[in-house]
């Protein structure tokens, strides 16, 4: 069984890449013709991440912007208000920073454009040492912060 | 072993009835036996006290200040003498190391003898200056005695001393007028803190030669209240030393003769103050001993001093920082036959310094209760934000107490570990303890969504 899910799992991989290479000529195409509009450019490379991003990829890119959004208030937060228990802000924003750091690593390993670079690591170990790092991570910020 | 404990109990008993604290061994110094006659109600009033005199002419080959390298007397009184030397056996500097082993010395003057060489340069190592020429005494035309002193006014006719100053006990306070006949006046050392005046000349008083034939006395040695009749020195080591200027005040003589002052009738009282000045220089007054120092962490409950010295102090060897400490100690006076609680004079307050190098913390201890024989003194604070090697001492040095400095090493440590407020008890840190765990439900929620996503990511796979 495995053997004949790897085949037809690496077809379509191939058969995706000169898609890809297809569909990006047009986007220059675009981009050249209507440069001066700029809501323009934005909606298209929208519509372009929206149709060829993996879902997954989709996902860890979602993550990555909730985690930017908790890191941006609590650095506001601080701020505005003060560093009082310090360590508690440095946990506190530390854990976003660190859990940014594992889930970009995550998605460089499992996004399939850089499959050449990480023949070696499959998606399930790449998964495995995010949430190992991860559970590590929130021991240690959940620690810090006493 | 019951005999022993027996003649333990004689022995303490011995000490217990010795009168003076630090012992009863008194050697007297008198050059010619005959004059022994002059000063029997003074040493008669001495043993009464429980004092064992040996008296000695300077002249004896068997004097001697030490024995076997130890004090062979715990106090010497020295009286004048007519030679001009002591003999080798008194030197200034055996009188320095008698008081560096913590003898005590009473040192009467007279204006009728020169003072002798040894003795001259034992003032003079002590910063206490007297008049150079043989016969100069301290006169005063005011408070003179008119019955013995009508035309040469060199019978002073003083009150007691008042206090040194405020914050001071006065030791020699009394009733009555003391006779000062023929003082040689001493002037005391400014830079000396060892030094304090016990009996000061009246403002109208100066220092004279008789033998001066000029009428005009031009450079007067000291006036006024530069003049001592009485001085005394306390060293580092507690051992004291007293200046009488006049020996006649010890004599029987003037101990309740009668006398004229400003034509109204009086009766010396110097036997009275005799017996402050020698109790005082024989430490049988002023005599400060500290018991217990106990020190504790507060914990809401305070503990009482216990003084007895079968329990011992059993303080703890380390505090943490900003913690709280109540601090005890017992401090004893001993009072001619005994130790009474201590009471320091007003606006005079025993200190506590809770210090590493300096001083972190100077506290005022207020007197907490009292005990048969002590009185505890008690204060309690905060060990300052610094950790490090601390002392609770007591430095408590004042003009006629015997100095008191005593210390207590403890560590002070800093927090420990799980010693902080747990972050929730801070309402500051919840924003971050909010983002920490939004952070991980966001997390988990991802992973969820992760593993739930692969299937279908599979399946599309597949479809492709």
């Amino acid at each position: 069984m495995p053997p004949k899910q790897r085949g037809p799992s690496t077809v379509p991989s191939q058969t995706s890449t000169p898609a890809k290479s297809s569909t990006s000529a047009p986007a220059k195409s675009s981009k050249s013709t209507s440069s001066t509009d700029a809501q323009d450019i934005v909606r298209q490379v929208w519509n372009n991440y929206v149709k060829k991003t993996p879902q997954r990829v989709k996902l860890l890119d979602a993550f990555l912007g909730f985690l930017v959004v908790v890191a941006a208030l609590q650095f506001f937060y601080c701020l505005i208000v003060g560093n009082f228990p310090f360590n508690a802000f440095l946990a506190g924003f530390s854990a976003t920073v660190g859990q940014f750091v594992l889930t970009a690593s995550l998605r460089i390993q499992t996004n399939p454009e850089n499959k050449k670079e990480f023949e070696s690591i499959s998606h399930e170990r790449a998964f495995a040492d995010f949430v190992f790092g991860s559970l590590l991570l929130h021991f240690f910020c959940v620690n810090f912060i006493n | 072993m019951r005999w022993l404990f027996a003649s333990l109990l004689l022995a303490l008993l011995g000490a217990v009835q010795a009168i003076s604290y630090t012992g009863g061994r008194l050697l007297v110094v008198l050059e010619e036996q005959s004059e022994r006659e002059k000063y029997t109600a003074f040493f008669g009033d001495l043993e009464s006290r429980g004092f064992h005199l040996t008296v000695e002419s300077p002249k004896s080959e068997s004097l001697s200040l030490f024995k076997h390298g130890a004090r062979a007397y715990d106090h010497l009184l020295l009286l004048p003498a007519k030679s001009k030397g002591l003999g080798p056996a008194l030197t200034a500097n055996l009188l320095l190391d008698f008081m560096r082993s913590e003898g005590n010395i009473l040192l009467a003057l007279s204006s009728d003898h020169a003072t002798p060489t040894a003795v001259q340069s034992l003032l003079l190592e002590v910063d206490i200056q007297i008049p150079s020429d043989k016969g100069a005494l301290v006169v005063d035309h005011f408070n003179y005695d008119e019955k013995s002193a009508a035309d040469k006014h060199d019978v002073l006719l003083l009150p007691f001393p008042q206090g040194l100053k405020t914050g001071v006990k006065n030791y020699f306070a009394g009733e009555g007028v003391i006779a000062v006949p023929k003082a040689v006046g001493q002037v005391l050392g400014n830079d000396s803190p060892l030094l304090a005046p016990v009996l000061r000349a009246p403002s109208t008083a100066y220092s004279y030669n008789p033998k001066d034939e000029a009428d005009i006395v031009e450079e007067p040695f000291a006036v006024g209240g530069q003049l001592n009749l009485v001085s005394s020195l306390q060293a580092h080591n507690s051992a004291r030393l007293t200046v009488l200027g006049s020996a006649e005040i010890l004599q029987n003589a003037w101990f309740a003769e009668k006398a004229t002052i400003k034509g109204k009738a009086v009766t010396t009282a110097n036997r009275d103050f005799a017996a402050k000045v020698s109790e005082w220089t024989f430490k049988e007054t002023g005599v400060l001993k500290v018991g217990k120092l106990v020190h504790y962490p507060d914990e809401g409950v305070s503990k009482k001093l216990n003084s007895s010295l079968a329990i011992p102090e059993n303080n703890p060897k380390i505090y943490r920082i900003k913690s709280d400490v109540n601090f005890q100690v017992e401090v004893s006076e001993y009072s001619l036959t005994h130790l009474t609680p201590y009471k320091p004079a007003f606006g005079d307050h025993v200190q506590l310094e809770f210090s590493m190098l300096s001083p972190f913390q100077r506290l005022n201890l207020a007197p907490i209760s009292q005990t048969a024989n002590s009185t505890i003194f008690g204060v309690s604070f905060k060990t300052p934000d610094q950790h490090g090697i601390f002392n609770f001492r007591i430095n408590y040095q004042r003009p006629f107490l015997t100095n008191v400095d005593e210390k207590r090493q403890v560590t002070v440590r800093h927090f420990a570990h799980d010693e902080w407020p747990r972050s929730w008890q801070i309402s500051g840190a919840w924003v971050w303890i909010g983002g920490i765990w939004v952070t991980v439900a966001g997390w988990v929620a991802f992973v969820a969504l992760w593993l739930w996503s692969k299937p279908a990511e599979g399946s599309l796979k597949k479809t492709q």
